[in-house]
């Protein structure tokens, strides 16, 4: 039979690339089986055999030319002569080889697979085949599809425009799929070579921002003494707070000052209004950090509620944005002896007196946190944003506790130096200046204090378990 | 601890404060007027945290003060603007009076506190015995 000619010269003589025909032809017959001609005919009216042969022909050449770069020989390779099934055609290229765009199959499942869109397909396509195409265009297209499929193997993006260069809607119909797969193919790897760069672009400020911090960490370490977070910083500190910062780094430096001159000024034994001079000056120092703060407060509460601006250990005693002015004068009793029994009354009773107004404002706060629970807190939420709108005007109120809090500690401040005498004065704010320096330096020598536990086999480093706070920067943990 | 916060205390004029009883006349009077019927008259809102501060301030020494909370009050609003005029100051609210005279806002009357002026000036007005 012709057919059966047909598929045994498509198997011995040629390889027939991937083609598409909008031409129906029985699976069957395409593998060389036996099928009645009376079939074939059916099916073929805008088709003819001579056609077909000179495509094989050309076929031939092609892929003669080709052959280096068209490995594929299956029997199923004769499919692709006829482009009436499109998804096949595809598809057998790929039968035990590498793809050349289309679906992928296994070779085993591939043949089952074409057979299914055979049946399917034969509808579907009649009417394409019936379609206004010339013997011309049909091996137009066939040549064109004989290349394509030629090079499919190593270009499979060159395929597209060869598949552009058809002009029959059947070869269309198997752009529109091919097209829009390798489409999105190419849109796909694009997406994700951009996510990858994204990536790694985050990767690389992440660890400039890390190194940036090791030596700030270093840097500041090997000054000896730890200034209270975020002095210079590289991260999410605002504006009104590393402003802030500055303010109080540059405020500690002038409290050194300060507390020197009334060292001096005691040990000298200055006459009384020369000392009152000094301690006035240095009730104004503290007035200084107070207007300060009044100012950090409004721009950044958080940032004086949270401790941030001062050392860990001195966070570790914060209450409402500052110390505790009870718990200074207790600090203070003791060491301001001797005192008067007036003095001693004045001074419980100011300790009495600031108890019960951080006690008021702690309750106060408390109401505030409570509100701001209710506000916040899930349950029937009509109006998100309102809800929100709400809650922010509530946390506005923090800055007012912030701010009665510092004033109360500059009250307290006040009324010592009214209770002590000048010489106790002098002595009372000595005492405070020394007690949260040596808080700070504590915490300076807590952050560089020899972890054990990052000293595995290294046991040489283990020299400096004496604390000494003079030379942190021999511990480099940077060998680790 | 027991503290009554809203209404009259015991021995002293209570505040009676209906809506029926429309006085006509300036806010800042009607305020002097309120503030002079008890030793302790704190101005306040029902929704201020501070407010709240204040009054557990004088809970907590003893204190039994008479509040006026002016989101309750039909004229709370204008009172509430002539509180800002008095005091120079926002917000209008907590305001303290003592004995019929002022002792201004929070941080006032802190101070006050701290520097011993304000238990005195309760004794005197009699909201404190010892």
């Amino acid at each position: 039979m012709a057919n059966h000619r047909v598929g045994e010269t498509g198997l011995t003589e040629s390889r027939p690339p991937n083609h598409h025909h909008h031409h129906n032809i029985p699976y069957a017959v395409l593998h060389g089986m036996n099928v009645p001609t009376s079939f074939i005919h059916q099916e073929g009216s805008a088709f003819g055999f001579g056609e077909l042969e000179e495509a094989i022909v050309l076929q031939g050449v092609n892929i003669r030319n080709d052959e280096a770069k068209a490995p594929l020989f299956r029997p199923a390779a004769t499919l692709e002569m006829f482009p009436s099934w499109p998804i096949r055609f595809q598809q057998t290229p790929r039968v035990g080889s590498s793809k050349s765009g289309g679906e992928s199959t296994d070779s085993g499942s591939a043949v089952n697979t074409i057979c299914s869109k055979t049946e399917n397909q034969l509808e579907p396509e009649s009417p394409i085949s019936t379609k206004n195409t010339t013997p011309l265009d049909h091996q137009q297209e066939m040549a064109s599809d004989f290349s394509r499929t030629g090079t499919s193997q190593n270009q499979p993006v060159a395929k597209l425009p060869q598949e552009k260069r058809r002009g029959s809607t059947s070869e269309k119909q198997l752009d529109a799929k091919t097209l829009r797969r390798l489409a999105q193919n190419r849109e796909a790897a694009r997406k994700s070579r951009l996510r990858k760069k994204a990536y790694v672009q985050q990767l690389e400020s992440s660890r400039i921002k890390l190194t940036q911090l090791e030596q700030d960490l270093q840097r500041s370490r090997s000054q000896g003494f730890f200034l209270g977070g975020s002095a210079g910083a590289v991260g999410n500190i605002s504006s009104g707070a590393a402003i802030f910062d500055m303010e109080y780094s540059r405020w500690l430096e002038d409290d050194q000052r300060h507390m020197s001159e009334l060292r001096t000024g005691l040990n000298a034994h200055l006459s009384d209004s020369d000392l009152r001079i000094i301690v006035d000056t240095y009730i104004s120092h503290y007035d200084e950090i107070f207007r300060l703060k009044v100012v950090a407060a409004k721009a950044d509460v958080f940032h004086l509620i949270t401790g941030m601006w001062t050392t860990p250990a001195e966070r570790c005693f914060l209450w409402m944005g500052g110390f505790r002015p009870s718990e200074l004068i207790k600090m203070l009793i003791s060491q301001l002896d001797p005192l008067t029994e007036q003095q001693v009354m004045g001074i419980y009773s100011l300790q009495h007196s600031s108890q019960q107004a951080e006690e008021a404002l702690t309750q106060g706060l408390e109401q505030l946190q409570q509100s701001l629970t209710d506000t916040i807190a899930g349950g029937p939420v009509i109006d998100g944003m309102q809800q929100m709108a709400v809650a922010l005007g509530k946390l506005a109120n923090l800055e007012g506790f912030v701010r009665q809090a510092d004033n109360l500690r500059q009250q307290t401040l006040h009324q010592l130096s009214r209770i002590l005498t000048v010489r106790q004065a002098a002595r009372c704010f000595l005492m405070i200046g020394e007690y949260y320096g040596h808080l700070r330096a504590l915490s300076s020598l807590w952050v560089s204090r020899p972890r054990e536990s990052m000293m595995s086999d290294d046991h040489s480093c283990q020299t400096t378990t004496d604390l000494q706070m003079v030379q942190p920067s021999q511990i480099h943990f940077s060998d680790f | 601890m027991h503290c009554q916060t809203t209404g009259s205390w015991g021995s002293y004029m209570p505040t009676t404060r209906t809506a029926a009883t429309v006085v006509v006349g300036d806010p800042l009077e009607r305020i002097e007027r309120l503030a002079s019927e008890n030793a302790v008259v704190i101005f306040s809102m029902s929704s201020c945290c501070m407010c709240h501060a204040v009054k557990r301030l004088f809970c907590g020494m003893g204190v039994n003060p008479s509040v006026i909370e002016l989101d309750q009050d039909p004229r709370g609003r204008d009172m509430e603007k002539a509180l800002i005029r008095l005091l120079g100051a926002s917000p209008a609210v907590p305001v303290v009076f003592v004995g019929g005279k002022l002792v201004g806002a929070m941080d006032r009357v802190m101070a006050s506190h701290i520097n011993g002026t304000l238990v005195p000036l309760l004794k005197q007005a009699g909201a404190l015995w010892l």
